[in-house]
């Protein structure tokens, strides 16, 4: 068994929190979505690819914390080869799961309201459909802003690198 | 650098750097939590709609728009109506089943079923007691057609399959009268309704006291269901349903003071406790001495600026029509605002019932304008609301 230091112990809380929070408001947020899609599935059964095409897009969060808990787990030693990783980079760690895992939260539970808002949109009018699309795209960028940021935080806070 | 963060971690008064990482671990907890708490409380609050509103909104996408309207009145005849509803999911199951009118109101009543099934749970009761709608249209449809000496044939035609009454209803129609009928609806909420009325109906001879007294209990009841809202959703509930008692209110007063009557005459078919307009100034506006008055009694209410446009309307031609033509466009306006303000929540269901009951109301003029020969498609739009 691996003697896990308190540096790496904390990456791994910064883990925890990435792929925790990340999947929680994925999770609330695809749950919604399908919820509408079951809800136009049940009225118009064309409307089953465009309810999973608008149910997947949540899914997206859940992904860019479940990396970035990965890349974690493989460069603060718990994966792979033992690394003793220092107190500081350990709270870098902390910050980037954090930044993912917040971002995700958000932006999850933020795309899956505006997809199930889509596919009740797209049930009423199907030239909705792009429309929709690029409307729920849209709360896709906070999600992307907090995976960079945790990825920068990883490479110039001393954990992936140099 | 882990000097420097020891020295400040030190001056901060901590022991060592493992109790400011506790310190710090436990604090980012919280935020966590507070955060989490505060962002899904909202969102688990829209999750019981989501289904209902994408299924209601469906059917909303599914409403004849204007095109079809235009196509429906320039049909020949009844039968060419019948054929463009063929073509239409919704009616295409009833058309062939059922008289047209009949399969209009049957659609209809399966719409109010189904948003009293898929509802969530905080407004089902609501919804569910909006079915009884149907109980009472039917028992009032069965009484109407005793006393028209309609036989069993043709009293089926006017009832719809829908509602909990649904199979007492043979024996309801195989009623020879009202006192039968009142013994068939034993043990359900109608039978002392029913009851109640029967005197007065005895004494005068008209139906009206029986049917008045139903629509009270409806709409008297339904108030009282929505009357403690939980959330922001109930709360629309409860305005929609306290405005369409307010209106019903308002009609009965407006009916009285153009036939003539006194609150006396009225008061048992009004609901006393409304939604604006409470049992004193609904006594207020009954003591007005004609209908201008009646309107003039409104001031300082939502209903004074609908109604005051229709004054010389009135004035012109003696008609309450258009009074209550504005009263049953507040009744819309309400309905598609609230849809528009609350669209994560039961916004979409008030307004797609409001709707389909235009579209039902529309679809009735038209078999209606049809059967008379002589009138002319462009006349029978402007009677479309």
């Amino acid at each position: 068994m691996v003697e896990v230091v308190l540096g790496t112990a904390l990456a791994a809380i910064g883990a925890g929190l990435a792929v925790g929070m990340a999947g929680l408001g994925s999770g609330i947020g695809q749950g919604i979505a399908a919820a509408g899609s079951v809800g136009a599935v049940a009225e118009d059964e064309d409307m089953f690819a465009r309810g999973i095409i608008f149910t997947a897009l949540p899914e997206t969060q859940a992904i860019y914390g479940f990396l970035i808990a990965i890349l974690l787990l493989v460069f603060s030693g718990i994966m792979g080869a033992a690394k003793n990783l220092p107190v500081t980079a350990g709270l870098v760690a902390i910050g980037a799961g954090s930044a993912v895992g917040f971002a995700g939260l958000g932006s999850g539970m933020g795309q899956g309201i505006t997809a199930s808002s889509a596919v009740g949109a797209v049930v009423e009018d199907e030239d909705m459909f792009a429309r929709g699309i690029i409307f729920t795209a849209l709360s896709e960028t906070q999600a992307i802003y907090g995976f960079l940021i945790a990825i920068l935080l990883m490479v110039f806070g001393g954990i992936m690198g140099g | 650098m882990v000097e420097d963060i020891n020295t400040i971690v030190t001056s901060m008064g901590f022991p060592s750097m493992e109790a400011f990482i506790a310190l710090l671990i436990v604090a980012l907890a919280v935020i966590a939590l507070i955060a989490v708490i505060s962002t899904i409380r909202p969102v688990l609050e829209m999750y019981p709609y989501t289904y209902p509103n994408a299924r209601v909104r469906a059917r909303k996408g599914r409403l004849l728009n204007d095109k079809q309207y235009t196509e429906i009145l320039e049909s020949q005849n009844l039968e060419e109506v019948k054929n463009y509803l063929r073509g239409i999911p919704e009616y295409a199951k009833y058309i062939d089943e059922y008289p047209l009118e009949k399969a209009l109101d049957t659609q209809l009543a399966e719409t109010y079923n189904l948003i009293a099934t898929i509802a969530p749970d905080n407004s089902k009761e609501v919804f569910h007691f909006l079915l009884k709608k149907w109980d009472i249209r039917n028992i009032k449809s069965i009484i109407i057609a005793k006393e028209a000496g309609l036989n069993i044939d043709e009293t089926m035609n006017l009832v719809v399959p829908y509602g909990e009454l649904s199979d007492r209803l043979n024996t309801l129609i195989d009623a020879d009268s009202i006192e039968e009928i009142i013994n068939g609806l034993e043990g359900t909420e109608y039978a002392p309704i029913l009851e109640d009325a029967l005197p007065i109906y005895k004494e005068s001879g008209v139906l009206l006291p029986i049917e008045a007294a139903l629509d009270k209990y409806l709409l008297q009841n339904l108030l009282r269901t929505a009357a403690t809202p939980e959330d922001d959703n109930t709360a629309y509930l409860h305005e929609y349903v306290g405005n369409m008692v307010d209106i019903s209110n308002i009609k009965i007063i407006l009916r009285a003071k153009v036939d003539g009557l006194k609150f006396e005459d009225i008061e048992p078919y009004m609901i006393s406790d409304g939604y604006q307009l409470r049992e004193w100034k609904l006594k207020d506006l009954m003591e007005s001495e004609d209908v201008s008055g009646v309107i003039n009694g409104l001031e300082g209410t939502d209903y004074a600026p609908l109604l005051s446009d229709s004054l010389n309307t009135y004035s012109e031609t003696g008609s309450i029509a258009a009074f209550e033509k504005d009263l049953d466009n507040h009744i819309n306006e309400i309905a598609k605002r609230i849809s528009l303000k609350n669209q994560f929540g039961l916004g979409p269901m008030i307004g797609f019932l409001n709707k389909k009951e235009k579209e039902i109301k529309n679809l009735k003029t038209i078999v209606r304008g049809k059967r008379e020969q002589d009138l002319s498609a462009s006349f029978i739009k402007e009677m479309l609301v």
